[in-house]
């Protein structure tokens, strides 16, 4: 039996007040593992490669992914993400504004597990936010690998 | 060439060709009427030799005349007697067919009289002496007869004379006639050759003109399209342009406007505790409350909260208005055959409802061509004319919606006609602009319905107008290619 606990959850999120809401509707939704946010792609991809508590070296982790960044595109992230052995089975949920068919369609091509786009409305928001920790809490996440 | 306009210039030849034509005739004309003068010329020249014929004729019965009685008279053989009374009989129809013949001539007429009365009497004389023969001797010497004789012989060489004189003449003016003919001939000939020459010039200038305008018409007809390729994918370019920039522009709005309303919801539920905390301190230990506090929980924060609740909520409609448009500008057009009638009725049959509730009438007027277009935009073109008809309906009297086309040409003409409150013109360009609204604001919306019309009608290369003034009811007329061409799909 895996304890989700210790899964980590990696948001990748260039608006802080987004980040913020997602975080607290998730904390409403009783799921209460860490959440480490990154404003950009750049300090994303190096913390999940490189850092010590990432899911390379350390630890299963999901990552929430928001395709509209400052430094790079989601969808490259998404791509080195899944194309990586050692990050390859760690879920992917992208919560995004785009609802833009063929970026759907790119995405689950890429490999990512649930795409959900943010409702405007704030009520469908925080609901959509709160199932996805319902999501969370029983969902099977990989162990990390041990090295090679 | 002069400087002549062209049209001037033709004419000018036009008439020249046609006046030679008439020339032409003319000398035609001419010829048969000299040829005809000729004929008769010979048939005059015919008479006159007929005429000296019968004018030898009797001048030989009369010198044959007097040489029976003559002879007679010396040797008194029965013979002479036989000739004599012969000729005698002879000479009279022979001076009657002179006669006869020179009817139209009076100086022979007078010649032909002086002659019967001398043959009368030669003839009454010599039939005398005849007689007398037994009883006296032939004596020739003061014989009246040999005078009379002599008198005709006379007369009948004028008359021949006249004759021969008048066929020199005859004979003269039939020569000058033909000369005249060949002439006529001779020039008519050449009119011909030169009508010939100015009509193959003319035609030849009119084939070349014809071939270099038909060359440079196909040269600028090349440019021409050449030009539309160009433009049309400058347009393309562009309208691909805007498209993105709305896309993006809406959705990076939409990035912010989640944080106002989910920062509103948040200020909304953190104002609760609050309101309640006052309220148990306005309760428990009413000096700690200041008015300004209670205000501010009770009326001040419900309310600001409200105005940027309904402001967003309306922010957020706007951008899903021009996302929907972009992406319905983005959508990729699929032509197919379609029955506008069929079509109009499912419209028609949807709205079915809604007019059933206003006492609306729709109806749409048999014979709707079929077109070649895509279903989704028709569909959604006169959904919302049909829609706008419905909701702009003058209260006090029940509404009547008409639906028509007509085919024109390559492009087909629906109209929706309405009896409702009109369209201020002032406004008729205006409505068809986003978020543009006229008349009385007395109905929901947000203006979008015909400015996506009008995008849809452009993306399938056709075109929305307004007939309309206020109170008369309005007509919304779309006129669309009938058949959607593969560039504009491409687009």
């Amino acid at each position: 039996m895996n304890d989700t606990r210790h899964v980590t959850i990696v948001m990748i999120e260039d608006d802080d007040g987004h980040a913020r809401l997602i975080e607290r509707n998730i904390r409403r939704a009783g799921i209460m593992n860490d959440i480490r946010h990154f404003p950009d792609g750049g300090s994303a991809l190096e913390y999940l490669h490189s850092d010590a508590e990432g899911p390379t070296m350390n630890g299963p982790a999901l990552v929430l992914l928001d395709l509209n960044l400052p430094d790079m595109s989601g969808t490259d992230i998404l791509a080195e993400i899944k194309s990586n052995d050692r990050l390859r089975r760690t879920p992917v949920v992208v919560l995004t504004t785009t609802d833009d068919k063929v970026e759907v369609q790119r995405c689950y091509d890429l490999g990512c597990n649930v795409y959900i786009t943010k409702p405007v409305n704030y009520e469908s928001f925080a609901d959509a936010i709160r199932q996805l920790g319902l999501f969370l809490s029983v969902i099977q996440v990989p162990e990390a690998e041990e090295g090679a | 060439m002069l400087k002549l306009s062209q049209r001037t210039a033709n004419v000018l030849i036009l008439s020249c060709v046609v006046a030679g034509f008439l020339l032409l005739m003319a000398i035609g004309l001419t010829g048969v009427k000299v040829m005809q003068r000729n004929l008769s010329f010979t048939d005059l020249v015919a008479h006159t030799y007929k005429v000296q014929d019968a004018v030898s004729e009797y001048r030989i019965l009369n010198e044959r005349l007097e040489t029976a009685r003559r002879g007679y008279l010396l040797s008194a053989s029965p013979s002479f007697i036989a000739v004599f009374e012969k000729t005698a009989a002879a000479l009279p129809p022979a001076l009657q067919r002179v006669d006869d013949l020179t009817v139209d001539s009076p100086a022979q007429q007078a010649r032909v009289a002086r002659a019967r009365a001398l043959m009368t009497q030669q003839l009454a004389i010599a039939r005398t002496s005849v007689r007398q023969r037994r009883a006296t001797a032939a004596n020739f010497i003061d014989d009246t007869v040999v005078r009379d004789t002599r008198i005709i012989r006379e007369i009948t060489l004028e008359m021949s004379r006249e004759e021969s004189g008048k066929l020199a003449v005859r004979d003269r003016e039939r020569v000058n006639s033909i000369a005249q003919l060949i002439e006529i001939t001779t020039a008519g000939g050449v009119l011909t050759v030169m009508i010939a020459i100015g009509s193959l010039w003319v035609i030849w200038r009119y084939t070349r003109d014809l071939t270099l305008s038909r060359d440079a018409l196909g040269r600028l007809n090349e440019g021409l399209e050449d030009e539309v390729r160009l433009r049309t994918a400058e347009l393309i370019r562009a309208n691909e342009e805007i498209q993105r920039f709305a896309y993006i522009v809406s959705h990076d709005l939409r990035s912010p406007l989640v944080n106002v309303m989910g920062f509103t919801s948040e200020l909304e539920t953190a104002a609760k505790p609050l309101a309640a905390l006052v309220a148990r301190v306005e309760a428990e230990a009413p000096h700690l409350v200041t008015p300004d506090a209670k205000l501010a929980v009770t009326s001040d924060l419900p309310e600001s909260l409200g105005f940027i609740r309904a402001s967003t909520q309306k922010m957020d409609r706007l951008i899903n208005a021009i996302l929907r448009l972009s992406r319905e500008g983005r959508r990729v057009l699929t032509p197919e055959r379609i029955d506008l009638a069929d079509l109009l009725a499912g419209v028609a049959a949807s709205l079915r409802h809604r007019a059933d509730e206003l006492g609306a009438t729709i109806e749409i007027e048999p014979g709707m061509p079929a077109v070649v277009s895509d279903k989704l935009a028709l569909e959604q073109i006169f959904s919302n004319l049909v829609e706008n008809a419905l909701k702009y309906l003058k209260p006090d009297r029940p509404g009547q919606i008409l639906i028509r086309s007509h085919r024109r040409g390559e492009r087909v003409l629906v109209e929706v006609a309405d009896n409702g409150r009109g369209v201020d013109p002032r406004d008729h360009a205006r409505i068809f602009d986003l978020f543009r609204r006229s008349g009385v604001q007395d109905q929901p919306g947000e203006g979008i319905g015909l400015a996506h019309v009008r995008a849809l009608a452009y993306r399938l290369g056709g075109v929305v107008t307004v007939e309309s003034a206020l109170d008369a009811g309005a007509t919304f007329r779309v006129s669309l290619p009938a058949t959607l061409s593969t560039e504009a799909v491409a687009a």
